[in-house]
This record gives structure tokens, C-alpha cells and sequence, in this order.
């Protein structure tokens, strides 16, 4: 059989977030000069919401992160830019039909993935995850050429890993996902993007209504974590605080549960607007945040170590949560307050 | 044999791939820098494993004496609860939970099982016998 070989000319970079991290990819593809914490920034990438009732992976969810593809999606819309998100492909075969087709035209098609049975993945991290994103840019033979900002250099897939990992079923199932960018003109103003981009975080973090979603379901999970070991006993306890560690630290995150990508952004926003005071001043709270981010995970993961008998008190760790909180809230006050 | 670099990890299988990591230093700059996980990451994910490891040989245990069929040793074995096999196998909540009696699981249909098989990505030989 004779071998079909396209490979797209894309430059694969390694990212802390991976839907941030291919939508950057993905513009620079294209001309349009966005980094990574940029991409995340204008796409709302930063969130907070904390489901107790509902159990993945036996403990209950968090997620410091928005729904799968809303980066993409936000980060297009607010730009101008054209894009085409198709959510759900109900044959498998036709959308892999559908990705080849693409690749001969020289696109680089993003698509969400499950991460369980993905093969070159490190296997500490294979657990059910469906919110991956990774980009393909090629295809030989029976070969995809994948970039997958996590990792540091691109990796291939065969045929029927690709199509599995695609149609990985359980919460947020994939169902096929892919996105791609159709046209993008030069000349693009990213600062109407930018004032956006704020003003939608903002009012996901301390503006919705609802006591599990922003700051307020931080603050709710804090007073929690207090009960847990009474509540739960100390073995399942730990292992519900390691589950806000593992989703704050861990599967890609850059650290601090994007903390440290949002205040970047902040920053490279600040400079863009003419060294902007109070920008730069939500920058470095945001980075003091994060930096008390990471001293949580130390002393929390001493905790997760000695199960039966914890070092660290519950309560001051609820405390110290509460404090991240408090210290949130006053960044995106601050930034509600900005006038353009 | 390559040789490990990252220290934190014993087993050479594990916490080899570098990731970029981003931190605020004193002086108020972003870095980024390209390295391993440290040891309070590795101490949190391996507490999941054990979590999952212990799991897996209790449901293990149960299948042997005959208690439970070994869809729930694999369901233990793919990470998954009753929900999320059910959305994956295409079969409901409610009959997940009743093939895991023994004597029902025995006298499941081929088409039952064939979809199960699907959901674990094995043969159906495997899935009656367990290792």
C-alpha cells in the first residue's frame, strides 16, 4: 500500500495549559503573535467551581478551569477571528475522515481528547480526564503527528488510538470535538480583546449568583476542608485534600492551579496598556496568591503523606484557604474597578 | 538503561517527562521554566495510586471468593465507578450494578458482554477469566 505523507510546517512549543497552549500555537500558526498566558487571559481560561455531590475519581470535583473549548472559543470570538468549532461528530470514521481531510488542505486541527488511554502520555497522569486538548498537524500512513503542549516535543498516534482517545466516554465525554481557524486577517487589535477577556473573569469568579462557582465556592470548599476529617474520617479525608492539590498542581496546569498563568497575563496586559498602575498591581497580588498556592500544596502534601496521623491541623489549612480566597477576591475587585 | 533524572521518582516508568512550570520571583518577573515535578506532586499522585492500587486488589480478592463478578474488578482496574462504566459501556446505572452478582454475570448475554469488552478494551475470554 502506498504511504500518504503531509505534514504541516507547525511549530510545536510547550505550554502550561493545553487548550491555552494550542489556541496560542494555533494563532502564531497563523501570524497572529498571542502567548500563551495571553491566549488564557482572553479566553476566560481562569475559573473556579467546587461540586461536592458530584464524585470523580471517588472524591468530590474541582476545577480551576473552564469548560473544555471555552479558550478557544472566546479567545476567537473576541478577536474577530474565524473559527469553526464542531461539538459533537456521531461517526467515529467520519470524523476521522473529516481530521484527514483537513490535514490535506493544511489545516491544523485542534480536538479534545480523553486522557485514560492516551499512549504517550506520562502514566502517572492516565486517569479519567476529558478535558485534554491537543493538535494534529500531519499524517503518514497510518501515523498522526500530534503536538500536545504538555509534553515537550510533538509525539505521533496510530489510527485507532487516535479514534479511541476521541470517543472516550464517561463525564464530559469528547464526542469528537474539533476546532480550527479559517481565515485570519492581519492587523488584529488585541486590546478591546483584552478588556473582555477581564470583565468576563470577573464576573465569573465574584459575579455569579450561585455559592459553588468563583471565590465564594473557594470559601465554601475552605470551610469544608474543616469538617472533612470529622466528618469523613482521616483516611478519606487526606485523600480529598489531595484531590484539591492534584487539580491545582498537577495535569498541566503550570503550577498554582493557574494562578501563576493568570497574573502573566496581567502583567503582559498592564505593559501592552502603557505600564497601566493598577494592572500591574493585580499582577503582583495575583502572583503572591499563587506563590501561597504552592506553600498550600507543601504543607498539604505533608499531610497526604502521614494519613492516619496528619502533621498540619485541618483547621489552620482552612484557614489558609480562606486567606488565597480573601487575597482573590481583592485582585478581581480591583479589577472590576478599572476604567479603560 | 537510561539513566533516572528525576530524582523524587524511584521507578524509572514514572515522572520522566519535563513540563513547563511557571512562578513569580521576589523582583516581581513571571519565569518559566522547563523542569520536573517536585516531591510534594509526587507524594499526591502517588497517594491516588495506592488509593486506586488498593482498590483494585480488594475487588481483586472479592472476585476470587466469588462474591462479586469481575466487571467490578475491572471497573476497579479502569479507574471507573458504576456511572461512568455505564456511560461508557451504553448500558444504565441499574444494570451495571446487577451484573456485578456472579450468577447474573454468568448468564449474560453475548451482546452484553461484547459491550463491556468494548468498554475495557479486552476480549471477552478476558473478561470472564481474571488474571
Amino acid at each position: 500500500m502506498e504511504t500518504t505523507k503531509t505534514i504541516i510546517n507547525y511549530t510545536h512549543r510547550q505550554a502550561g495549559h493545553c487548550e491555552s497552549g494550542a489556541t496560542s500555537n494555533l494563532f502564531k500558526f497563523y501570524g497572529l503573535d498571542i502567548s500563551e498566558p495571553m491566549a488564557f487571559g482572553i479566553g476566560n481560561g481562569l475559573y473556579f467551581s467546587y461540586i461536592p455531590f458530584l464524585k470523580i475519581m471517588f472524591a468530590p470535583m474541582i476545577s480551576f478551569r473552564n469548560l473544555p473549548n471555552t479558550v478557544f472559543r472566546r479567545a476567537t470570538q473576541y478577536l474577530g477571528i474565524e473559527a469553526t468549532v464542531i461539538k459533537k461528530i456521531k461517526d467515529p470514521k467520519e470524523a476521522m475522515a473529516m481530521l484527514d481531510r483537513n490535514l490535506e488542505q493544511g489545516i491544523p486541527t485542534g480536538m479534545q481528547v480523553g486522557v485514560f488511554q492516551l499512549t504517550f502520555f506520562p502514566p502517572e497522569y492516565r486517569q479519567h480526564y476529558n478535558m485534554h486538548n491537543l493538535v494534529a498537524f500531519g499524517k503518514e500512513g497510518n501515523l498522526y503527528h500530534i503536538s500536545d503542549t504538555v509534553m515537550e516535543f510533538p509525539q505521533v498516534l496510530t489510527y485507532d488510538d487516535l479514534l479511541r482517545v476521541r470517543y472516550a466516554g464517561g463525564a464530559f465525554a469528547p464526542q469528537g470535538k474539533m476546532y480550527w481557524i479559517n481565515n485570519l486577517k492581519p492587523g488584529i487589535d488585541i486590546k478591546p480583546a483584552i478588556i473582555k477577556g477581564i470583565k468576563k473573569t470577573v464576573y465569573e469568579m465574584i459575579g455569579i449568583p450561585f455559592p459553588l462557582i468563583g471565590v465564594k465556592g473557594l470559601k465554601w470548599m475552605a470551610r469544608d476542608l474543616k469538617k472533612w476529617p470529622k466528618k469523613h474520617g482521616n483516611e478519606k479525608a487526606s485523600f480529598y485534600l489531595g484531590q484539591i492539590l492534584r487539580m491545582a498542581e498537577d495535569f498541566g496546569t503550570g503550577g498554582a492551579g493557574f494562578r501563576y498563568i493568570y497574573g502573566a497575563f496581567l502583567k503582559e496586559a498592564g505593559e501592552l496598556f502603557g505600564n497601566h498602575t493598577e494592572l500591574l498591581e493585580a499582577a503582583d497580588i495575583m502572583g503572591k496568591t499563587a506563590n501561597k498556592w504552592r506553600e498550600f500544596t507543601y504543607i498539604g502534601a505533608r499531610n497526604c503523606k502521614n494519613r492516619s496521623k496528619p502533621e498540619e491541623d485541618y483547621g489552620m489549612l482552612s484557614d489558609m484557604l480562606m486567606g488565597i480566597a480573601q487575597n482573590e477576591e481583592i485582585v478581581y475587585r480591583k479589577l472590576e474597578k478599572i476604567k479603560f | 538503561m537510561e539513566e533516572n533524572q528525576n530524582p523524587v521518582y524511584k521507578n524509572k516508568d514514572y515522572g520522566q517527562s519535563r513540563e513547563l512550570l511557571y512562578s513569580y520571583e521576589n523582583d516581581g518577573q513571571y519565569k518559566k521554566t522547563v523542569g520536573f515535578h517536585g516531591e510534594p506532586d509526587r507524594i499526591i499522585l502517588q497517594q491516588a495510586w495506592d488509593h486506586f492500587g488498593e482498590r483494585i486488589e480488594d475487588a481483586r480478592k472479592r472476585v476470587k471468593a466469588g462474591k462479586v463478578s469481575p466487571v467490578a474488578y475491572y471497573m476497579e482496574k479502569n479507574l471507573l465507578d458504576p456511572m461512568n462504566l455505564g456511560m461508557i459501556a451504553g448500558i444504565s446505572l441499574w444494570r451495571v450494578k446487577w451484573h456485578f452478582k456472579p450468577i447474573v454475570f454468568n448468564r449474560l448475554h453475548e451482546k452484553t458482554l461484547q459491550k463491556y469488552a468494548k468498554a475495557f478494551n479486552i476480549t471477552i475470554d478476558q473478561l470472564k477469566n481474571i488474571e
